[in-house]
C-alpha cells in the first residue's frame, strides 16, 4: 500500500510484511512511516506542544512544510477539524481550499481527516476529495458514511482510511464493506482507533495485534496496513498538567507520554502512526525498522 | 505443548469411581486440561499419571521470586504470547538503580527519588519495584553498607549488580530480604555459589541466547536453582528479538533449559527509553534503568499497568458521582456506565466542552452503555435508583439528567420513577462538546417543592 507523494516527493509505502513486527524473520520490505498532524481551526495547546508547534497556529502551508521538511515527517494527516461548527466552522470551499493550498506547499503524501461533524463531513469530502489535485487519502469511513466517502475517493483517485471503534470484527466488515462497493483494496488503511496511553491504550494494543495476526494466517479482509493516530495521547491530564510537581517535567512528559504510545503502537504492528509532537517523529522512527 | 482431555483421559483410570467429584473420568480429564481441577483430586491415579500431569501442569515459565511479604515481586510464571489469547500475569518488574560510590548524602536522596516513583492511577497505585544497587566504588564493606542503608530507605527489594567480592559481603547484610544477585559475568559461578548456599534468586548474564546456554549450565552445575537470564543485547532491536525467542523457547517449544524470566540492565543502553518500552509489552520480566526521572517513569509504568490488565475481565470504575470542572448546584447531570473506556471517552468529551457537570457513573458491572442495556444493568430502575441513592438530589437543585442517546427508550421509565425529567443526549459521545455547550441554561432551573 502506498500513500502517494507529489511532484518530487517521496511516497510512504508500508505492508507487505509476512511475520510480526519488530522481529528479524520473515520478510519486511517495508519499515512502518511516522507522519504528523497538521490541524486547522482553533487549538488549546498543551504545553509541550505549544512550543513546539504552537508558532504556526493559523498556518497549515507553513506547518506542513515544517514537519515535511524539517522534522522528518514522512507524511502529513491535515485535520480540518476548523470546520467543526464549534470551532469556528470554517465553510467547506474554505476547508477545500486549505487542502490545495498545503498539498501545493509540499510533496509530501497526504491524509485528509474530517471535521468529525457528521453533517458537514457530508459535504467535505467530496469537496476534498474534487479540490485534491493530486492523490490522497480521506479519513475516515466508517460504517455511517462509507458509501459517501468511498464514492467520493473512488471518483477521484484517492484512497481511504476505514476506521471501527476498537472492534476488530467491524474493522473487518468495514473493510468488506469497501470491496463490496468495488474500492481497490490496495488503497486501503485500517484506522482501528488509537486509545491514549493509560486511557484504554491495551485495547487498541490487543487489537492491532490481532488484525495483524489475523491478516498475517491469512484473513485477506484484515491483511491491510494499519494507521494508528496517536492525538488521544495529548488527551490524557499525564501529558498536559503541569500542576503535578511529583510527575516531572510537563514538556519532558507530554513527549513522553506520546513517545510510549507510539512504541506500543509499533510493537503491536502498526505500519502508519500519526504524531503530534516533532521530537516524536525521530523518536518513533528509532524504532520503526525493517 | 500442553496436554488434550483425551491425553490426560488415556492417562486415567478410566474407572469412573467419582471420587474426584465428576460423574466420569472423561469429565474429570476436561477438568484438567482446563486448568479447573488437580490430578491430586483422583487418589487412584498412577504415579506414572501424577508425574506426566503436574509436569504439564507446571507453568512453561517458572516463577522467580525477589523480596519478601507485600513487596515481593514476581517474575515469569506466564502462560501466553499475546495477552487476548489470555492475559499477562506478572507485570515487568521495574528497578531503578543506584551507585554506592555516590557521596552519602548523594546516596540518600537518591534513595528518596526513587522511593518518590509511586503513583496513584485510576484507583491503583503504580510504583518501580526494586533498587538496583550498582558496586562503583569495589569496596565489599561500603557496597554491604550501601545495600542495608538502600533496603532500609526504601523497603523495596534489591538487585545487587557486583563482582563477587562485594556481592557476598552485602549478601551477609541483607540476605533475608532476598534479594536478586547478578554478579558480573566473570564471577558466574561464586555468585552462583552464593545464590545456592543462601536459596536467593540469581541473574545470569552472557551474550546472546548460546552464550546464556553455557552460562546457565554452569549456574546449574554451581547448585543455583532460581534464575533470570540477560542476554545482554547491545540495541533495542536485540533486546526484544532475544526476549521474544527466550519466550517464544519457554512458551512454544516447552524449552526447560532455557526457560527462564528474562532481566534487562539498560544503564549504558543507547536509549533505555525506547528499550524499556518496547520490552514492557515484549517480554521483560525485569528492566534496569538508571533514570529516577518521573517524566520517564511515570509512562512506564502505566503502559505496564494498561498492558498487564486482564483482557478478559473489563475494568471498572468506581461507581459514583464524578465532578468535570467545578460544577455547581445548577451544572448539568450525565449519567454514563462503569467501564473504564466508557468514562474515559465521556469524562474526556465532557472537560473538551468546557461547561461544569456532575457525571453519574451506574454500577453496570464494566459494560459499556448499550452492552449494559442489553443484560439490564442499565435500567429505568437502576438509574432512578442511583438518583435517588447516590447524593445528587443534595448537590443540584435542579432535576434534569443527560441521558446516552443509545438509551434513549429508557426515558419514560426514569421519568416516572425518579421524576426527573430526561434529556436525551447525543447517540456518540463524541458529540457532546457541541451538545452541552447548546444546552440551554433554562434546562437546569431550581425545582420548587
Amino acid at each position: 500500500m502506498t500513500l502517494p507523494a507529489g511532484p518530487g516527493g517521496t511516497p510512504v509505502t508500508v505492508g507487505g510484511q509476512n511475520a510480526l513486527p519488530l522481529l528479524p524473520e520473515g520478510e519486511h520490505p517495508n519499515a512502518p512511516a511516522v507522519g504528523m498532524e497538521v490541524r486547522t481551526g482553533p487549538q488549546e495547546l498543551p504545553p509541550a506542544l505549544s512550543g513546539a508547534i504552537g508558532p504556526f497556529a493559523g498556518d497549515p502551508a507553513g506547518m506542513a512544510r515544517k514537519c515535511a521538511g524539517d522534522w522528518g515527517a514522512r507524511f502529513l494527516f491535515l485535520s480540518l477539524a476548523g470546520c467543526h461548527p464549534d470551532a469556528g466552522g470554517q465553510s467547506v470551499s474554505e476547508g477545500a481550499a486549505v487542502v490545495r493550498e498545503v498539498l501545493s506547499a509540499t510533496p509530501a503524501p497526504v491524509i485528509v481527516g474530517g471535521c468529525g461533524d457528521e453533517e458537514v463531513d457530508a459535504r467535505l469530502f467530496p469537496a476534498v476529495a474534487e479540490a485534491a489535485h493530486r492523490p490522497v487519502f480521506l479519513s475516515y469511513a466508517e460504517e455511517k458514511n462509507y458509501r459517501l466517502v468511498a464514492g467520493a475517493a473512488l471518483a477521484y483517485g484517492h484512497g481511504v482510511v476505514s476506521w471501527s471503534p476498537i472492534d476488530i470484527n467491524m474493522a473487518k466488515q468495514m473493510n468488506l464493506l469497501l470491496a463490496d462497493l468495488g474500492f481497490p483494496p490496495d488503497r486501503v488503511v485500517i484506522d482501528p482507533l488509537t486509545g491514549g496511553l493509560g486511557y484504554g491504550m491495551e485495547y487498541t494494543y490487543s487489537i492491532v495485534e490481532r488484525i495483524r495476526l489475523a491478516g498475517l494466517s491469512g484473513d485477506a479482509a484484515l491483511a491491510r496496513p494499519v494507521l494508528c493516530h496517536l492525538g488521544d495521547a495529548w488527551k490524557a491530564r499525564e501529558a498536559t498538567d503541569a500542576s503535578e510537581a511529583s510527575w516531572g517535567d510537563v514538556v519532558a512528559r507530554g513527549q513522553r507520554w506520546e513517545e510510549t504510545t507510539g512504541l506500543a503502537c509499533l510493537a503491536a504492528g502498526a505500519d502508519l502512526l500519526v504524531c503530534r509532537h516533532p521530537a516524536s517523529v525521530a523518536r518513533l522512527s528509532g524504532a520503526a525498522w525493517r | 505443548m500442553a496436554l488434550t482431555a483425551l491425553d490426560i483421559y488415556k492417562l486415567l483410570p478410566k474407572t469412573n469411581c467419582g471420587e474426584c467429584g465428576q460423574p466420569t473420568c472423561l469429565a474429570f480429564a476436561m477438568q484438567l486440561a482446563s486448568g479447573k481441577a488437580s490430578i491430586d483430586l483422583c487418589p487412584p491415579a498412577s504415579v506414572e499419571a501424577k508425574e506426566k500431569l503436574s509436569a504439564a501442569a507446571a507453568p512453561p515459565l517458572p516463577k522467580v521470586t525477589v523480596g519478601t511479604g507485600e513487596r515481593e515481586v514476581v517474575l515469569g510464571d506466564e502462560t501466553v504470547l499475546f495477552r487476548h489469547e489470555k492475559t499477562f500475569y506478572h507485570p515487568t518488574a521495574i528497578a531503578v538503580s543506584a551507585s554506592d560510590d555516590l557521596p552519602d548524602a548523594g546516596f540518600a536522596s537518591r534513595l528518596a527519588a526513587i522511593r518518590r516513583l509511586s503513583f496513584e492511577r485510576v484507583g491503583q497505585r503504580i510504583s518501580v519495584d526494586l533498587v538496583a544497587l550498582r558496586c562503583g566504588s569495589g569496596d565489599a564493606d561500603r557496597y554491604a553498607r550501601a545495600a542495608a542503608a538502600a533496603l532500609d530507605a526504601t523497603g523495596l527489594p534489591l538487585v545487587l549488580l557486583a563482582p563477587a567480592g562485594p556481592l557476598a559481603a552485602a549478601v551477609r547484610a541483607v540476605a533475608p530480604s532476598r534479594p536478586l544477585l547478578a554478579p558480573s559475568p566473570e564471577d558466574l559461578v561464586p555468585g552462583a555459589k552464593l545464590a545456592a548456599e543462601n536459596t536467593l534468586p540469581l541473574r545470569v548474564r552472557a551474550r546472546g541466547i548460546d552464550g546464556l546456554s553455557v552460562a546457565l549450565s554452569a549456574a546449574r552445575a554451581a547448585g543455583a536453582a532460581s534464575l533470570v537470564v540477560d542476554p545482554s543485547p547491545v540495541t533495542p532491536r536485540e533486546a526484544v528479538d532475544f526476549a521474544t525467542n527466550l519466550r517464544r523457547l519457554a512458551i512454544l517449544s516447552r524449552n526447560r533449559d532455557l526457560a527462564y524470566p528474562s532481566a534487562f540492565d539498560l544503564g549504558g543502553f543507547p536509549d533505555p527509553f525506547l528499550a524499556a518500552a518496547l520490552l514492557v509489552p515484549k517480554y521483560g520480566s525485569l528492566l534496569v534503568l538508571d533514570s529516577a526521572d518521573p517524566a520517564e517513569l511515570l509512562p512506564l509504568l502505566t503502559l505496564r499497568q494498561n498492558l498487564f490488565t486482564d483482557p478478559q475481565r473489563p475494568i471498572q470504575v468506581e461507581p459514583g458521582v464524578y465532578p468535570i470542572g467545578a460544577p455547581n448546584e445548577s451544572s448539568p447531570v450525565l449519567v454514563t456506565t462503569n467501564f473504564s473506556l466508557t468514562y474515559f471517552t465521556v469524562r474526556g468529551d465532557a472537560e473538551a466542552a468546557k461547561v461544569p457537570a456532575h457525571l453519574l457513573i451506574s454500577d453496570c458491572e464494566g459494560m459499556s452503555v448499550l452492552t449494559a442495556w442489553a443484560a439490564g444493568r442499565f435500567t429505568g430502575e437502576s438509574i432512578s435508583k442511583m438518583l435517588a441513592e447516590c447524593g445528587i438530589e443534595r448537590t443540584v437543585t435542579h432535576r434534569t439528567l443527560v441521558l446516552p442517546g443509545m438509551v434513549a427508550r429508557l426515558s419514560g421509565r426514569i421519568e416516572e420513577l425518579s421524576g426527573w425529567r430526561v434529556l436525551v443526549g447525543p447517540q456518540e459521545s463524541s458529540a457532546l462538546p457541541s451538545y452541552l455547550r447548546r444546552l440551554p441554561p433554562g434546562a437546569f432551573l431550581p425545582v420548587h417543592g
